[in-house]
């Protein structure tokens, strides 16, 4: 099998796990007990102190049914969203607030998710890593110990809690953060950015202390692991110093899975870190994904998903296709 | 690493130092003066499209619009229950004895914030717009069903008809309580559009109400109001002047953030906090005030109360027997302290007991709940539970001189509620074989397992969260198989309408009567809103009458009521006959008013509706806000 | 695997393959520090958790039970919450749930895990392409907003049990993954293509040949998967994605917050659940890295 045809096997199974994952989507949405059509309908009479009569009632569901796209059955709704979202990029618009493009909901909120997430995952995979490194390398002293002890305290607690306290050390017993942010609004000035940078930095510090304590175990468990391979301890033997082995023998061979693992989590990014954004009101697409399935707004669930579907596919395509250039062992195949 | 790290520390440090400081000085976030701008926390958090503001379709409404932005013909005095006019000249004149055509009169002198004058003419281009796109709109239906036709008399008069008899006509053209049904479009920025009404966003929008809408955050979490130099010329300019230059409807986040940014004053009036939190606040901050300086601390005089639904079509909820053992066996008190810190008042009829129901319902009822008696000769009415109420919370540790004395124990805990008698409730369950199994729950007669199905919200209302859940613990505890369920608020809708899934719920939409007009909530009562038990069809969803009220004489009753003038002795009358029946049957399970449990801070205004000083509901979603803001006064820090 | 948002999946280190596989009747070579502690704290916290309900006082789910909010006495020893509860006894209700919901989910996916990594990286061919594409799928899937939407199941018409399923459903791909790469790199190792030339079939090499070594690994993995089933039920808990009115770590967390206790001061409530779970882990982690190190020290290496 040539490399030609590896990539073209790889890229085959990239166009098929888009496809299935994104029927499982359309799927999915349809088995939750909420009826989009309801939820709005029980706004308006509740607004309307149940005066709407029946057929007033009928006519707008009637209506509503149309405007939303979910007339027809169900085969008939899943070839045309299939035919939208693939063809057109097209996810329709919003049933909560229609006629709000989905597009747009998505268009607004994913810079402010991709801003904080991608900074914050790269900083805790870097952080956590480094010092993971250096305490695996030295399993032996007590620093190490200590700082794998970090990780395990901060590991466990939930990520709720971590960030309560986050927030409530940094912007209320010490108020050196604003407790809920205001993102100025206009054109991006100097100022502007400033504020979005500084304003980030509290959410931006529980996600890393969260992701910190993970990556130093990991990280220290495959530098134990690397450490005693037979060529590092013929490097020993061999006479290179301490350091030298830890980066270029240790490090660059423990790194493969790491790395493996930093590009999925890029592409998990597009999750939204849902509890994140509640806690700091951060405009990410978590809480957009949370109103919706709240809510029972299709499309708004469909454009999230499928955002996240597509960016963790390719990650991975991305890395199958580089994992060979990274290790050698692989290559021959 | 350390090294890099100190050397970013200290000029960092410096800068969030210095941001912060002018944050937290005599400037807002938003770069208003921080004495002159009233902070209230939005009602349903944040939105995701900010940008769009035309109210033929779904919008932002609780942002301010509803009280700010627009006007009504009618207005409801939150403190006494009556309507008074607003944009209107007077109440309407009803030109025939079936009470189908009406004159309305405008006040002239009322401008649009960009100078145009409010006339007929809006009001004829509004009602038009809505039925000529009325199957591409989504915020119409409201008046389209309600119109037959309208006509222009002069600038500031019309006529119009409505397709039934509307004894209400004030309530329906104008407010009831939540909203108005009916917003009044400028003619001039609209009718240019043409067909893209349908789709304009008017994010720019011409106003009515004296404040207009400087800035607004297009994530959603915020939108800040000015107050327009000529605000005597508004919509509601008659009210007096309004005192806040600037007001901004914030997002705060979730609870557990806004109690912090309330202690730090970072806003003044908030919706709907935990009892338990507020307390903590207090403690921290004694700016920080409830409605009432004793128990219940909090306004009860909202319109709607709160109580548990049944599906009377289904076994076994349409065994009479069993939703009587049902109110029996639950431990109210207890519930009500581990909810919600004791601060509720309950009530044992379909009305919320506010001083404008009390002397129409519940006042006159008071013998008739007490001499209620069931099939042995039991009377189940508990009119010393205020007084046990208040024992049990010295017991609990409340300082004695928080808790009313005397007269004021019904004032705070109303008439009564049903008595906690599990074994009672035993006796009447297996009157009709229901007996308790091995397993320590009760079991229908065939000896198959009785699970009841309770569904109450979860965190978009915490506190009948609570309450759904320390329920269906008081519930088990007495033999029955309740299984809670907590649902989200889309589920929670579509659970209630569908008869197939419903079977027990907690919720507050059939004891809507705010006065003597009970028509107004219990219109639904009708054959019209009964489906089949077993309906579960997308076109057999019910949309009202979710208790499930099958009875012929409570139909009757309620026919009646459409033909009899709402302020009639009469209609009062029939409100009672129907509640006696609702009662006997327990058709529903009541349980309490809606505590308001909405705190103020006042660092930066005073004047807020308090007990002693009851002007209108603390609501800053309602009519009432109109006249919190136009009553308040700055502290001037 | 190491995922900034809120819950990981589980992950280890791969241990090193070294020479021929293990044997073992004496088992005294698993024993060192590490270890020790590991298996101490949670034998304490299992049999504990399992023995102490027999002598609790009451059914410590009911409400209302005590007066609230009282602080730790020696009739309650760590005090009573907002609900009327004793929070002592019914931490040890939740860590007894918590621990059984975690070793079934454990089973479960190790199970599931091994079976179609190791067949997957052994086989290969059309077999492994078709495994992989389920795997794949699997991992694309973003497990929040699903878990949203069938939170909605979940809470209503489901049991704990059922809880268990879906987050064995969410961890097996990853897991699976990381044997299949494992079993890849083994496949080309010396003793492997020895044993194929000796004439042993598919099944004996993988069961006599590559299974020992994954064994290792498999061990580590089950301790792991102990720990993402409990930290993912509490991270579904606190977002009121589970079943709340089951006693289990979570959802001690969960009504703690709900009433805001480090708020309103009652911090107990809030913090023996969080000092519980990071007991465990420390146990569940040592325990994880103790026969880690044993089996490297048995191999030879330190």
């Amino acid at each position: 099998m040539g490399v030609a045809g590896f990539i073209a096997k790889r890229i085959a199974l990239y166009f098929a796990v888009l496809f299935i994952a994104l029927s499982i989507t359309f799927l999915l949405p349809r088995l939750m007990p909420v009826n989009p059509v309801d939820t709005y309908i029980g706004e308006l009479q509740s607004r309307a102190s149940s005066t709407l009569d029946p057929e007033g009632i009928a006519e707008l569901r009637e209506n509503l049914e149309s405007l939303y796209g979910l007339k027809g059955s169900l085969f008939e709704q899943y070839i045309s969203y299939l035919d939208r979202v693939i063809f057109h990029f097209d996810f329709g618009p919003s049933f909560t607030y229609f006629p709000h493009p989905v597009s747009d909901m998505l268009a607004n909120a994913i810079p402010w998710t991709m801003g904080l997430l991608l900074t914050a995952t790269i900083i805790a995979w870097l952080l956590g890593n480094a010092v993971g490194l250096v305490a695996g390398y030295f399993y032996k002293k007590r620093a190490a110990t200590i700082l794998e002890f970090v990780g395990i305290l901060l590991y466990p607690i939930p990520y709720y809690i971590l960030a309560i306290t986050v927030l409530m050390l940094f912007a209320y017993i010490f108020p050196i953060f604003p407790l809920s942010a205001t993102f100025p609004v206009g054109e991006m000035t100097l100022q502007k950015a400033w504020m979005i940078f500084y304003n980030s930095l509290l959410p931006g510090l529980a996600l890393v202390l969260a992701g910190f304590g993970w990556n130093i175990l990991s990280m220290k468990a495959l530098a134990i692991a690397t450490s005693e391979e037979p060529y590092v301890t013929f490097a020993r033997l061999k006479g290179t110093s301490d350091m030298t082995r830890m980066v270029r023998y240790v490090f660059r061979n423990a790194l493969l899975p790491q790395v493996t693992a930093l590009a999925l989590s890029l592409g998990l990014i597009f999750n939204g870190a849902l509890l994140t954004e509640i806690i700091f009101s951060y405009p990410g697409i978590g809480l957009i994904m949370r109103q919706a399935a709240s809510g029972g707004d299709y499309n708004v669930l469909y454009g999230a998903i499928a955002v996240s579907i597509f960016a963790v596919a390719t990650a991975a395509l991305v890395i199958d296709l580089t994992y060979p250039l990274l290790d050698p062992r692989i290559r021959h195949r | 690493m350390t090294r890099l790290g100190s050397y970013l520390a200290a000029p960092l440090l410096g800068l969030t130092l210095a941001t912060s400081a002018v944050a937290q000085g005599a400037m807002t976030d938003v770069g208003t003066p921080r004495s002159e701008t009233l902070i209230v926390q939005t009602f349903d958090g944040r939105t995701s499209n900010p940008s769009q503001m035309n109210p033929l379709n779904r919008y932002a409404h609780w942002r301010g619009f509803r009280e700010l932005g627009w006007s009504y013909l009618w207005e409801m005095d939150t403190a006494t229950g009556e309507s008074y006019p607003e944009m209107a000249d007077g109440f309407p004149e009803v030109l025939n004895d079936d009470y189908t055509k009406f004159r309305v009169k405008i006040r002239p002198g009322i401008y649009w914030s960009d100078g145009e004058e409010f006339t007929v003419d809006d009001m004829i281009y509004t009602i038009e717009t809505a039925f000529k796109y009325r199957d591409q709109l989504t915020n119409v239906t409201n008046y389209v069903t309600f119109l037959e036709s309208w006509e222009k008399i002069d600038d500031y008069t019309i006529e119009v008809e409505t397709i039934n008899s509307s004894y209400d006509f004030v309530t329906r053209f104008g407010v009831y309580t939540w909203g108005s049904h009916i917003v009044w479009l400028p003619e001039h920025v609209f009718a240019p559009l043409g067909d893209e009404v349908v789709s304009y966003q008017n994010n720019d929008p011409v106003l009515l109400g004296p404040y207009t809408i400087k800035e607004y955050d297009p994530n959603g979490f915020w939108q800040l109001w000015e107050r327009r130099e000529d605000w005597e010329r508004s919509g509601w300019g008659n009210l007096g002047e309004p005192m806040p230059k600037y007001i901004l409807y914030k997002d705060f986040g979730t609870e557990e953030t806004r109690s912090l940014a309330f202690v730090q004053n970072q806003y003044d009036i908030d919706t709907f906090m935990s009892p338990d939190t507020i307390e903590a606040a207090q403690a921290r901050n004694p700016a920080i005030e409830t409605f009432s300086p004793v128990f219940p601390f909090h306004d009860m005089n909202d319109a709607c109360g709160w109580g548990v639904y049944f599906n009377n079509q289904i076994e076994p909820y349409n065994i009479r027997e069993l939703r009587w053992a049902l109110a029996l066996s639950l431990d109210l008190e207890q519930v009500g302290i581990t909810a919600l810190n004791g601060q509720f008042k309950p009530t044992a009829l379909p009305v919320a007991d506010t001083p404008v129901t009390r002397p129409i319902f519940h006042e006159p009822m008071r013998d008739f709940l007490d001499g209620l008696t069931l099939a042995d000769g039991y009377k189940p009415f508990d009119n010393q539970f205020n007084q046990k109420l208040v024992e049990t919370l010295k017991a609990e540790g409340v300082d004695p001189a928080k808790l009313p004395e005397g007269d004021g124990i019904v004032d705070a805990f109303g008439y009564g509620w049903w008595k906690y008698d599990p074994a009672q409730a035993e006796k009447l369950l297996a009157s009709v074989g229901i007996e308790k199994g091995d397993d320590g729950f009760y079991q229908m007669p065939d000896g198959s397992p009785l699970v009841l199905e309770f569904a109450y919200p979860a965190d978009w209302n915490k506190i009948l969260q609570r309450l759904g859940f320390s329920m269906a613990d008081s519930w088990r505890q007495a033999g029955f198989n309740v299984q809670g369920r907590q649902v989200d608020n889309g589920e929670f809708n579509t659970n209630m309408r569908t008869n197939a899934r419903f079977q027990m719920t907690i919720a507050w939409n059939q004891q809507c009567v705010f006065n003597a007009n009970w028509r107004n909530n219990w219109r639904q009562w009708t054959p019209q809103f009964v489906l089949p038990a077993d309906s579960t069809d997308a076109d057999q969803r019910l949309d009202g009458n979710y208790a499930r009220i099958i009875d012929e004489r409570i139909f009757d009753l309620v026919e009646q009521g459409a033909t009899i003038p709402t302020d009639a002795p009469e209609m009062a009358d029939l409100g009672r006959q129907i509640q006696e029946i609702v009662v006997e049957e327990m058709y529903m399970l009541p349980l309490m008013s809606i505590p308001t449990t909405i705190p103020t801070n006042s660092t930066y205004w005073t004047g807020y509706p308090k007990q002693d000083n009851f002007y209108a509901l603390p609501y800053t979603w309602w009519s009432s806000f109109k006249q919190t803001v136009v009553n308040i006064e700055p502290t001037g820090r | 695997m190491a995922n900034v948002t809120e819950t990981s999946p589980p992950a280890v280190a791969p241990v090193a393959a070294e020479e021929g596989p293990k044997r073992t009747t004496d088992l005294m070579w698993l024993l060192n520090p590490r270890l020790a502690i590991g298996l101490t704290i949670l034998l304490i916290m299992g049999v504990g958790s399992f023995v102490l309900p027999l002598f609790a006082p009451a059914d410590p789910s009911l409400q209302g039970t005590y007066i609230r909010n009282l602080p730790p006495s020696m009739e309650h020893l760590l005090g009573t919450n907002a609900l009327g509860q004793d929070i002592f006894w019914f931490l040890v209700y939740a860590i007894r749930n918590s621990l059984s919901l975690g070793v079934v989910v454990a089973i479960g996916v190790s199970i599931i895990a091994t079976t179609v990594g190791l067949s997957a990286g052994y086989i290969g061919g059309g077999y492994e392409r078709f495994v992989m594409l389920i795997t794949d799928t699997v991992i694309t899937i973003p497990l929040l907003p699903i878990l949203i939407i069938l939170g909605a199941l979940i809470r209503g018409n489901t049991s704990f049990f059922a809880v268990g399923i879906i987050i064995i459903i969410f961890g097996w791909a990853w897991d699976a993954r990381t044997v299949r790469s494992m079993a890849l790199s083994l496949r080309e190792r010396e003793f492997i293509n020895m044993a194929r030339f000796s004439g042993a079939n598919t099944p004996q090499i993988i069961l006599r040949e590559i299974f020992p070594y994954v064994t290792a690994y498999i061990l580590v993995g089950f301790i792991n998967v102990i720990l993402y089933a409990i930290n993912t039920e509490a991270a579904l808990a606190v977002i009121g994605l589970s079943k709340i009115e089951v006693p289990t770590l979570g959802s001690i967390i969960f009504w703690a917050l709900n009433y805001n206790a480090l708020f309103t001061g009652h911090y107990l409530w809030l913090v023996a659940p969080i000092v519980a779970a990071v007991t465990l882990f420390i146990g569940l982690f040592l325990t994880s890295t103790g026969f880690n190190a044993a089996f490297a020290t048995k191999r030879g290496v330190q």
